[in-house]
C-alpha cells in the first residue's frame, strides 16, 4: 500500500526528472539515437542560458517569498496575540472573518487588485507584489499563531508583567522565543504559498525579467503550444521545484505538525 | 479570566488593526469594487472608462450560453474532484497515520504534489498526457494498444484534468484528516479492539464520526478552491477543447485580459462569488444539520 502511495505521488515527478536528463531522440525512441548519447545536461544549459535565464525567475520568486514572509509574520504576530487575549464578540467576529478569507479562492480578486496596481503604480514591482500576498497569507498565519499563543501557559505572561515588563518586552523576551517552532512552520507555509501563487503574479507583472516562477513557466508553456521542446520544459520545472523540494524534505516535521496542530487548536 | 486583564480591549484591538486593514483592502474592497463595476460598461468601446449601464451586464450574463456552459463545467469539476479527493484523502490519511519506520519521510514525499507550483505541475501533466510521445502513451504502446489523445476530445480532457487536480490536492485533504486522526485518543480504538471490533467497524463507529469536523473543514475549503479553479486549466488545457474545461474564473480572466471587457469580467467574478457563497452556505447548513443529529 505504501509503495503504491509513493508511486502515485512520485512517478509524475520522477518522469519530469527523467525527461530533463535525456536527449530528445532518447526521449522519443527510448534508445540512443544519432547523437550517440542517452543522458544529457543540455536541457539545463539551455534554460540556464536562456533570456531571461531561469535563475532570474528563481531569484524573483525568492525575493517576493522573503518579503512576503517577513511582512506576514510582522503583521500576524500582533494580530494573533491581540485576538487570543481579546474576549467576547469581537474575537468571534474576527475569527469568523479569518476563516472566511482563508478559504476564499484568490483568483476572484485579480480584477480589482489589477486596477489597484495600475492606479497606485504598483505593477511590475516585486516588493509591491508582496503586499497582496501578505494579505492572502494573513488569515492562515493568524489562525496558526493564535493556536500557538493559546498553547502557552497562561500564568507566564502575568508573571512577566508583575516583574514590570511592558507589552513589547513581554512579547519579545518571553512569548516569542517559546513560539519559535510555530513561527518557523508558519513562515514555511507562507513562503510556499508565495512561491506558488499564479493569478496575481500573472496580472501584476508583465516585464519578462521581473516574472516570478509560476507565470514564467506558464509563459514558456504558452509560447510553444504545438512544438515539443519538452526536455527544456522539464529542466525548468525541475529547477523551479528544487528549492521547494528541499524545503519540504528538510522541514517536513515542522510543516506537518504546523498544519495539523493549527487545525486541531484552531 | 486572568488573561483578559493583561491588556485593555483597546490595546488588543490596536494590535489587530494593521492586519485587519490590509485584509479589508485586499478582500473586501475588491468585492465591492467588482460589484460596482458589474453595473458599468467598461471595455475598449468606452476607452476603459466606466459608464453606468444599469443591469446590461447581468442581462447579458443570463443569456450568455458560454457562461452557463462554464458554470456547468465548474460545478461538475468541483463536485467530482472534491468527492474523489475526500475519499482518496481519507485512505491516504489512514495510511500516513499508521506507525511505521520512516513515517516522516513518507508524509513529506506524499505532500510534494501539494507543495509544488500548480503551473509547473500542469506543464508536467501536459507532457505526461502527450500524444504520441508521453509516458502514458509509451505504456499503451508497450501493451500493444493504439496511442490515445488524452487531451483531444472534450470528455477525456475533462476527465484527465480532474485526475491532475485530484493528484495535486489530495495530499492537502489527507493532511487535514491526519490532524483529525491524531486528535482521536488511541485508548478509544484499543478498547474497541478489545471488544473484538473489526477494522471496518472501528472506522464506521469511531473514526468517521469523530473525524466529521475535519471532513467538513476539508470539504468547505476544497469546494471553495475548486469553484475558483484557474491555474490548472489555464496551463494544462487553456479551457479547451471546445470550452470543455473552461472554468468561470478562466472566462472572467479572458474577458479582462484578452477581450478587455472589464465590466463583464467583473460581472463574472461576482456571479462566481455568489455561486461560491450559495454552495458553501448550503454545504455548511447540511453539515451542521447532520452534526446535530445523534450519530447512529
Amino acid at each position: 500500500m505504501k509503495g503504491l502511495l509513493l508511486l502515485w505521488s512520485l512517478a509524475p515527478l520522477a518522469w519530469q526528472l527523467y525527461t530533463s536528463l535525456v536527449t530528445p531522440e532518447a526521449l522519443v525512441s527510448g534508445s540512443v539515437g544519432t547523437s550517440g548519447s542517452f543522458w544529457t545536461l543540455e536541457n539545463y544549459r539551455q534554460v540556464w542560458l536562456a533570456d531571461p535565464p531561469i535563475w532570474r525567475y528563481l531569484l524573483n520568486s525568492a525575493v517576493v517569498g522573503a518579503a512576503t514572509t517577513a511582512l506576514t509574520l510582522t503583521l500576524a504576530v500582533p494580530c494573533a496575540y491581540g485576538l487570543q487575549r481579546q474576549g467576547g464578540r469581537l474575537r468571534w467576529l474576527v475569527t469568523l472573518a479569518l476563516l472566511a478569507t482563508a478559504i476564499f479562492p484568490t483568483v476572484l480578486l485579480f480584477l480589482a487588485l489589477l486596477q489597484l496596481a495600475r492606479a497606485l503604480g504598483l505593477a511590475n514591482n516585486l516588493l509591491a507584489l508582496s503586499l497582496p500576498y501578505t494579505a492572502l497569507c494573513l488569515p492562515l498565519a493568524v489562525l496558526l499563531l493564535r493556536a500557538a499563543f493559546a498553547d502557552l501557559p497562561p500564568d507566564l505572561e502575568d508573571a512577566a508583567r508583575l516583574e514590570g515588563m511592558n507589552l513589547p518586552r513581554r512579547l519579545r523576551h518571553v512569548l516569542l522565543p517559546l513560539l519559535a517552532p510555530s513561527l518557523a512552520s508558519t513562515a514555511i507555509l507562507v513562503f510556499l504559498f508565495s512561491w506558488n501563487e499564479y493569478p496575481i503574479a500573472l496580472t501584476w507583472i508583465s516585464r519578462p525579467e521581473l516574472l516570478t516562477l509560476p507565470p514564467a513557466i506558464a509563459r514558456i508553456a504558452g509560447s510553444s503550444l504545438f512544438t515539443v521542446p519538452y526536455g527544456a520544459f522539464a529542466a525548468a520545472t525541475v529547477l523551479g521545484s528544487l528549492p521547494l523540494l528541499l524545503l519540504v524534505l528538510i522541514f517536513q516535521r515542522s510543516i506537518v505538525s504546523g498544519l495539523t496542530q493549527g487545525a486541531i487548536k484552531g | 479570566m486572568k488573561e483578559q486583564r493583561l491588556n485593555s480591549s483597546w490595546v488588543n484591538s490596536l494590535l489587530m488593526l494593521p492586519a485587519l486593514v490590509l485584509l479589508a483592502i485586499v478582500f473586501a474592497w475588491p468585492l465591492l469594487d467588482s460589484a460596482w463595476l458589474s453595473t458599468q460598461a467598461s471595455s475598449v468601446l468606452t476607452g476603459l472608462t466606466p459608464l453606468a449601464n444599469g443591469g446590461a451586464n447581468w442581462q447579458r450574463l443570463l443569456g450568455d450560453a458560454r457562461f452557463w456552459q462554464d458554470a456547468a463545467v465548474t460545478l461538475r469539476f468541483a463536485g467530482v474532484s472534491v468527492a474523489l479527493e475526500l475519499v482518496l484523502g481519507l485512505a491516504m490519511a489512514l495510511l500516513l497515520h499508521q506507525p511505521s519506520r520512516g513515517r516522516g519521510w513518507l508524509r513529506a514525499l506524499t505532500l510534494l504534489p501539494w507543495a509544488l507550483p500548480t503551473t509547473v505541475l500542469a506543464l508536467g501533466w501536459r507532457w505526461i498526457y502527450n500524444d504520441p510521445y508521453g509516458p502514458l502513451n509509451a505504456i499503451l504502446r508497450a501493451c500493444g494498444a493504439a496511442p490515445f489523445g488524452f487531451l483531444t476530445t472534450p470528455a477525456s480532457t475533462w476527465l484527465f484534468t480532474v485526475l491532475a487536480d485530484v493528484w495535486k490536492t489530495t495530499p492537502f485533504v489527507a493532511l487535514l484528516l491526519l490532524a483529525g486522526l491524531q486528535s482521536i485518543p488511541a485508548e478509544l480504538e484499543e478498547s474497541l479492539v478489545l471488544e473484538g471490533a473489526s477494522p471496518g467497524q472501528i472506522l464506521r463507529r469511531l473514526t468517521l464520526p469523530l473525524l466529521k469536523p475535519w471532513i467538513s473543514l476539508a470539504l468547505l475549503f476544497r469546494l471553495a478552491q475548486a469553484l475558483g479553479v484557474f491555474d490548472l486549466v489555464q496551463v494544462l488545457t487553456r479551457g479547451g477543447p471546445a470550452g470543455s474545461t473552461e472554468s468561470l474564473a478562466l472566462y472572467a480572466y479572458l474577458n479582462a485580459m484578452r477581450f478587455l471587457d472589464f465590466g463583464y469580467s467583473a460581472t463574472l467574478v461576482i456571479a462566481t462569488f455568489l455561486l461560491l457563497v450559495l454552495l458553501t452556505a448550503l454545504g455548511w447548513l447540511l453539515l451542521r444539520r447532520r452534526a446535530l443529529e445523534p450519530s447512529r
